[in-house]
């Protein structure tokens, strides 16, 4: 059921109005035991509530997600908001301009009630290298809420926002949401405009909504979609159609990855919940194929060696001249020394300094040049599984949700924890995860621009679960 | 010319230095085999020229700009003060 839809009819039948609605959320946010949120908009949220109720007050039709109210990561500009991307360095920076997604939701009239913590600069898996506090699962509060999105994930989740705007480079949508057990889609990279999304690994960074329910993810997904000229590597796509997502899948072939499955460091749980929706699948008549395709230590190696690169870059301009948390030193140099070393989390500096020896004299050909030789064969293993198949299926995560404090302190262990997200944001393939199938969801995937099938065939496995 | 340059100062981190969980990563790349056949098809990623924005400058806002302002660290007597450059 969509809550979008369901929202929309009551503030058209005056059940209540938009205003009580955003106040109600609002105190629920300010109140919030999970550390989901690092602003609370009230001002803004309010003055966009009163406009929906003077609207509907003069018998003036609203649309579909006018007085909606919506979640938004810290890592997206909003004119005159912080956005600090959890972050000391940025903890008091205002955003100059709105990013192109967010400003189609304003411009569809959705409300935007917070910016929501997350991993700093998206670098994690567990929202807790975050300046704000970790995170805290919604389902259960001595877990971690996944990352980097997490905020986002635990708002969704915990009925704070209807929906959220997420950011997912190697699975920071995909993997808070089955934490959380809400949906969340990894779109095709370019599907929607990355201006305004603060930068992390450029190449893999993608724009995403989190929600309760397919129908939402596809509503959202029509407004932010779209080529943007302010990010010349969006693509143009088509409208998701809603009677198509409700009908029933024909004629497709569905595969996963063996190697995924069978291996020592899957969960057994997870594995045989897997193969239990496998079998789903197949009693409802579908084709599965298995396929063959990378080792996880391959793909998350790969993933990494790129990202961290490309945030090493993106990072670079982060030193506290122009913008951020300045440390004046002696002179200019030690200025951002010392500015950069004690506003980056451990984690994020770790990230900066891998990438920064990756693309050094004598690394950049054994280690980075090389990570972008696996990178392609990882697109073309994916192109031709994608002619034997339409969708593959795969668990989000190998093992079960960490409990908050065992991952941070482990880095190696976080990265192996994304193997299975990783390789779809290497292909820019779109991604959802659905709430069922194992405890930490499945993931479900298609070639490039095939969000309506994905979303189709997610709505038949939710009908069979 | 030759000179190595540390990782600390690359980074512009103080006492910086490779980390065994991010170099047990780069390990597994250094001893991966490459496919010599795989198509590279990669060329695909690059935009096209047709998608390049032209090249104008756009003045911004006046509230885009009143905000660069606020953001910036340090003002003294109606000047942005920037950070002593080194000398030598």
């Amino acid at each position: 059921m969509s809550e979008i839809k369901r929202i929309h009819q009551d503030l058209i039948a005056k059940k209540y109005t938009c205003t009580a609605l955003v106040q109600e959320k609002l105190a629920l946010l300010k109140e919030n035991k999970y550390n989901s949120v690092n602003t609370v908009l009230d001002v803004l949220a309010l003055e966009a509530a009163t406009k929906v109720d003077a609207k509907i007050a003069n018998g003036e039709e609203i649309g579909l997600l006018e007085g909606i109210p919506f979640g938004i990561k810290d890592v997206y500009m909003v004119q005159g908001t912080c956005t600090s991307a959890s972050s000391d360095l940025l903890k008091n920076y205002k955003s100059a301009y709105t990013a192109t997604a967010i400003q189609k939701l304003l411009d569809a009239g959705a409300i935007p009630m917070a910016k929501e913590n997350c991993d700093s600069f998206g670098h994690g898996s567990s929202s807790e290298n975050t300046v704000f506090g970790s995170v805290k699962n919604a389902v259960d509060t001595s877990l971690v809420a996944g990352g980097s999105s997490g905020g986002s994930a635990v708002n969704v989740a915990a009925d704070y926002t209807v929906f959220s705007i997420g950011g997912d480079t190697g699975g920071s949508i995909r993997q808070p949401a089955g934490y959380n057990k809400i949906y969340g889609l990894k779109p095709t990279y370019g599907r929607v405009s990355r201006y305004g999304q603060m930068a992390y690994a450029s190449s893999t960074d993608t724009v995403g909504p989190l929600a309760k329910s397919i129908e939402d993810i596809a509503i959202i997904m029509n407004v932010i979609s779209g080529k943007d000229g302010k990010d010349q590597t969006s693509i143009t796509s088509e409208e998701i159609k809603a009677e198509v997502i409700s009908s029933t899948p024909e004629g497709i072939k569905v595969g996963y990855f063996k190697n995924f499955i069978e291996n020592d460091a899957i969960d057994p749980t997870i594995k045989a919940d897997f193969l239990a929706t496998i079998e789903k699948v197949k009693a409802a008549g579908y084709t599965v194929q298995e396929l063959d395709f990378f080792d996880a230590d391959t793909l998350v190696s790969t993933y990494y060696t790129l990202a961290m690169a490309e945030t090493a870059s993106n990072l670079s301009r982060l030193d506290g001249t122009n913008y951020g948390n300045r440390i004046e030193d002696k002179n200019l140099k030690e200025t951002y020394m010392v500015t950069r070393s004690e506003n980056f989390t451990e984690e994020t500096k770790r990230r900066i300094v891998g990438g920064n020896q990756v693309l050094s004299q004598g690394f950049s050909d054994a280690i980075y040049l090389k990570g972008q030789e696996l990178r392609k064969e990882i697109e073309t293993a994916f192109e031709a599984d994608f002619n034997k198949v339409d969708i593959i299926l795969s668990p989000v995560t190998p093992g079960p949700v960490p409990k908050i404090g065992e991952v941070l302190n482990n880095p190696h262990a976080m990265y192996l924890s994304d193997a299975y997200t990783v390789g779809f944001s290497l292909g820019q393939l779109p991604t959802l995860t659905c709430p069922f199938g194992t405890e930490t969801g499945i993931q479900v995937t298609g070639a490039k621009n095939k969000e309506q099938t994905i979303l189709q065939f997610a709505n038949f496995l939710n009908q069979v679960q | 010319m030759s000179k190595i340059m540390p990782v600390d100062i690359l980074s512009s981190i103080k006492g910086a230095k490779s980390s065994e969980a991010v170099d047990k990563l780069f390990d597994v790349i250094k001893n991966a085999e490459i496919n010599q056949n795989s198509s590279n098809q990669n060329a695909e990623n690059a935009v096209s020229i047709d998608d390049l924005r032209a090249d104008v400058v756009e003045n911004s806002s006046e509230i885009t700009k009143q905000i660069i302002i606020e953001n910036f660290p340090k003002e003294k007597d109606g000047y942005l003060v920037v950070s002593k450059v080194i000398e030598g």
